[in-house]
């Protein structure tokens, strides 16, 4: 098949001047002062922290998926030797380019549940340790415990910035030399870097989200979080995009066509996150065990049941009917629309994970008169009532300011791989 | 239509009315450019035609977005609807069987089912749809006459103008095309033959002969239901046969007691069977009997009817189809020689009438004297609905010519 292929537009802004600065001091400045708003709730509310830890847990693992994402988009880019995507793979890059921001951010975690904080992972509380009262509980403390989960958090983290790293390094080193032999490199490294990422992914959101109920399992969890990842990437991807062209720069190189691929993707990750969603319901619901459906019951019988909904509507049905049209992704603000509503429902279904623990542990305390403990996987239903915190809101913005911030740090030089052989096909791109 | 008088150039002998002219090029690109070229030219009678799909071609032939999805999109709908419906008429309502507990009507349990018919009938419409846009299959076309053409399934790229078009005229037209970089021009005519056209034979003889062999199968089951055998029955699903597990009323080692059934589990009740209304399930008002009736017994009149319908069934053989006692066995005693008379329920003497409601439920229940009880026969339900029967038994069997409609008397008195 003939090639189609273009070259860079003559007045194509592809340099990302001043534009990575300005990014990250904004990120950074207004992220930090938001999350130092969010601290000095925490440190006010009187629940020791708890809401805080929650609500953090919930906006970080948001934008922690969404680097994930980015850097699955880059892996799945080369594995494939994808064309359609090669203007987009550099900002994908310096996506990735925010996991050793996005570590610090998560030692706000870890080293707090080193130090023994009980009351966000309820396998750090001294009671899990009680064999008679938490027999199940009991044997899994050799997988879940403060050194080995550092130690994992380490090696994910580890692993992401390596990956990212090889990959951003390799790509802009073919800016410089123009050698092709490099994006054969890539592509023999993809492979494994796929089984890496996804190994490491999926235990990251055992590690981090599933463990917050620690008696409770679903083998495909790590796969539902990664479908909800891969919604938010070409959702933020998209968005990152258009912000880009705004400010005049890659104008004539993304164009609809590619908007038409990411939003290809985003419609069939919103189908792919439901199924999975949908595929461990389902098997709870007819198994029937109260062990495993207790982690449903709490989302079904009292306000949660309306999130619940939300979460089902907001993230699968209502993107999925509209998503399906040719025309909701070539028509910009109808599609930024959806990326947007995507990214936000994405929070909402993380918040959806996570929340119900609180309020499970908080409810259980309170009917036993303790302070602040007990298993989460109790299965009190109470606390009927979500009782929104402004730190459900605040750290989540602070979040995305400070990863935005990364990204921006990430930006300089080249904005597109100028000298990648499929550039030409890329900019050349069409859907018929 | 509108005739070039040129266009109809004399055919060569042996071959039929001009069809049009085929050109040949040698790759997809140098295909789309003449395409465009063509078209740019006013052509519309034209088409590509490629071993495989060529980016490009429909944008540069000019063949407008196709409907397909929408007819895809109606499709899914049709069989998103009808799996659901499907399942609602086979498991809530035509055959509603109680599968481990789960309502018979669930939208959980209906996903999967309605998920895969979606995709069935999207995917059967796509594929029958896209046949019928294509015109597909089209098992005869004059380019097939040309043995250059035979390249369009291997490595060969072709436009072909149609003679049917406005602006065909032979010379231009093969000009055109040969100045757009074709590899070759060739004029092609129908055949000579009108029935040519046809379906080739071998089709037919195909078609018939798959019909018949997708047949036998169909008769080997039919055979299979008509026939007798003493050989063992073969099992294609054998452990759907023979499933490992315990069915009710059998022996079984694994329990201690050797029984394969399971006892009620002390200190429990089953779900539904807790009987806790006295009112209902006993007749009983605060330990004395119940004058009026349970709140779940209406005195309606099919409720009436649906107790004579009862009563005549399990009553009448003994206090007789009126009431008085003289029903078939009593007859039968009498034949034998004997006296006896089963309770008259409607004479006022024999004190039925005066029994309360609750009273007499619990004599239809648990017997009374010689009669026995009759809960294992009759629903609870049914023995309130033999209660208002028989109530209004005995006011039918005592009515004076007031209680009579005025304009009905007449009748009574005949």
């Amino acid at each position: 098949m003939s090639a189609l292929s273009k070259s860079i537009h003559p007045d194509e802004k592809y340099k990302a001047g001043t534009l990575g600065t300005s990014m990250s001091r904004a990120g950074f400045g207004l992220g930090a002062v938001l999350l130092i708003v969010s601290v000095v709730l925490g440190a006010t509310a009187g629940d020791q922290w708890m809401r805080f830890f929650h609500a953090y847990l919930t906006a970080y693992t948001w934008v922690v998926s969404i680097a994930l994402g980015g850097l699955f988009f880059v892996i799945i880019h080369h594995l494939t030797r994808a064309r359609w995507s090669v203007v987009l793979r550099r900002v994908a890059e310096c996506i990735t380019d925010a996991f050793p921001v996005l570590f610090v951010l998560g030692l706000v975690i870890v080293v707090p549940v080193v130090l023994g904080y009980p009351n966000l992972y309820y396998w750090n509380h001294p009671d899990a340790h009680d064999a008679h009262l938490n027999h199940h509980l009991h044997g899994k403390l050799v997988w879940l415990n403060p050194g080995f989960f550092a130690l994992r958090y380490a090696v994910y983290f580890l692993v992401w910035i390596g990956v990212s790293r090889y990959f951003a390094r390799k790509s802009r080193e073919q800016d410089e030399t123009g050698n092709e032999r490099l994006s054969e490199q890539m592509r023999i490294a993809s492979g494994p870097a796929i089984i890496a990422y996804a190994m490491t992914l999926c235990f990251f959101a055992f590690d981090f989200l599933m463990s917050l109920a620690p008696k409770w399992y679903s083998t495909i969890y790590g796969v539902n979080f990664f479908g909800g990842s891969m919604i938010a990437i070409y959702a933020f991807l998209s968005v990152l995009g258009v912000g880009i062209q705004r400010s005049g720069r890659l104008t004539h190189s993304i164009t609809t066509e590619h908007y038409h691929d990411t939003g290809k993707m985003l419609f069939a990750f919103t189908f792919f996150w439901a199924y999975t969603a949908f595929s461990q319901f389902m098997l709870y619901w007819y198994g029937n065990i109260p062990e495993e459906t207790v982690w449903y019951n709490y989302r079904f019988f009292n306000d949660w049941q309306y999130v619940s909904l939300a979460v089902t509507l907001g993230q699968w049905a209502f993107p999925f009917l509209f998503l399906l049209s040719r025309w909701t992704k070539r028509i910009q603000p109808i599609f930024m629309f959806f990326c947007v509503w995507q990214l936000v429902f994405h929070y909402v279904d993380l918040y959806w994970n996570v929340m119900p623990n609180y309020h499970w542990t908080v409810q259980k305390a309170f009917n036993e008169g303790k302070d602040f403990v007990a298993g989460p996987l109790s299965g009190a239903v109470g606390a009927n009532t979500i009782g929104l915190s402004p730190v459900d809101v605040l750290l989540p913005a602070a979040l995305m300011l400070l990863f935005v911030g990364a990204i921006g740090r990430a930006m300089k030089g080249n904005l597109l791989p100028v000298k990648d052989p499929n550039l030409g096909a890329s900019l050349a791109h069409e859907n018929y | 239509m509108e005739t070039n008088p040129e266009k109809h150039t004399s055919s060569p002998a042996g071959e039929g009315e001009l069809y049009g002219v085929l050109a040949e090029f040698d790759t997809p690109g140098a295909l789309i450019k003449a395409a465009r070229k063509v078209k740019d030219a006013g052509y519309t009678q034209f088409d590509a035609y490629s071993p495989f799909p060529v980016h490009g071609i429909d944008e540069a032939v000019g063949i407008p977005r196709t409907i397909l999805p929408v007819i895809v999109f109606g499709g899914g709908i049709a069989g998103l609807v009808g799996g659901f419906f499907l399942q609602w008429w086979m498991n809530a309502y035509n055959f509603p069987w109680n599968i481990s507990g789960k309502p018979t009507w669930s939208i959980p349990a209906n996903v999967p089912i309605g998920f895969e018919t979606t995709i069935l009938l999207s995917v059967l419409t796509t594929f029958f749809s896209m046949w019928a846009l294509n015109q597909l299959p089209q098992v005869w076309h004059p380019f097939f006459r040309k043995d250059r053409f035979l390249k369009v399934t291997d490595d060969g790229f072709f436009l072909g103008i149609e003679a049917a078009d406005k602006r065909f005229d032979l010379a231009a037209t093969r000009r055109l095309l040969e100045g757009a970089g074709a590899a070759a021009v060739e004029d092609v005519h129908k055949d000579p033959d009108p029935k040519k056209k046809v379906m080739p034979r071998w089709l037919y003889a195909f078609i018939v002969a798959s019909t018949a062999l997708a047949l036998i199968p169909v008769a080997l089951v039919l055979r299979a239901q008509a026939s007798k055998s003493a050989d063992p029955h073969y099992h294609i699903f054998a452990d759907m046969d023979f499933q490992p597990k315990v069915k009710s009323d059998v022996a079984y080692d694994g329990f201690v007691d050797g029984r394969g059934n399971r006892g009620e589990v002390p200190g429990t009740v089953a779900r539904g069977l807790l009987k806790a209304d006295d009112a209902y399930y006993r007749g009983l008002d605060n330990g004395a009997w119940l004058s009026g009736l349970p709140k779940q017994v209406e005195p309606t009149a099919d409720r009436i009817a649906h107790g004579r319908e009862r009563f005549n069934i399990y009553c009448s053989p003994c206090h007789g189809y009126d009431g008085r006692g003289n029903g078939v066995v009593p007859e039968r005693v009498k034949a034998l020689g004997g006296s006896w008379l089963a309770r008259n329920l409607v004479d006022p003497k024999a004190g039925v009438i005066t029994m309360p409601n609750g009273q007499l439920f619990n004599t239809i229940s648990n017997g009374f004297n010689t009669m026995m009880g009759y809960a294992a026969q009759i629903p609870v339900d049914d023995r309130w609905s033999i209660v208002l029967y028989v109530r209004a038994l005995e006011r039918a069997q005592n009515a004076s010519l007031e209680d009579v409609p005025a304009d009905r008397r007449a009748d009574a008195t005949r």
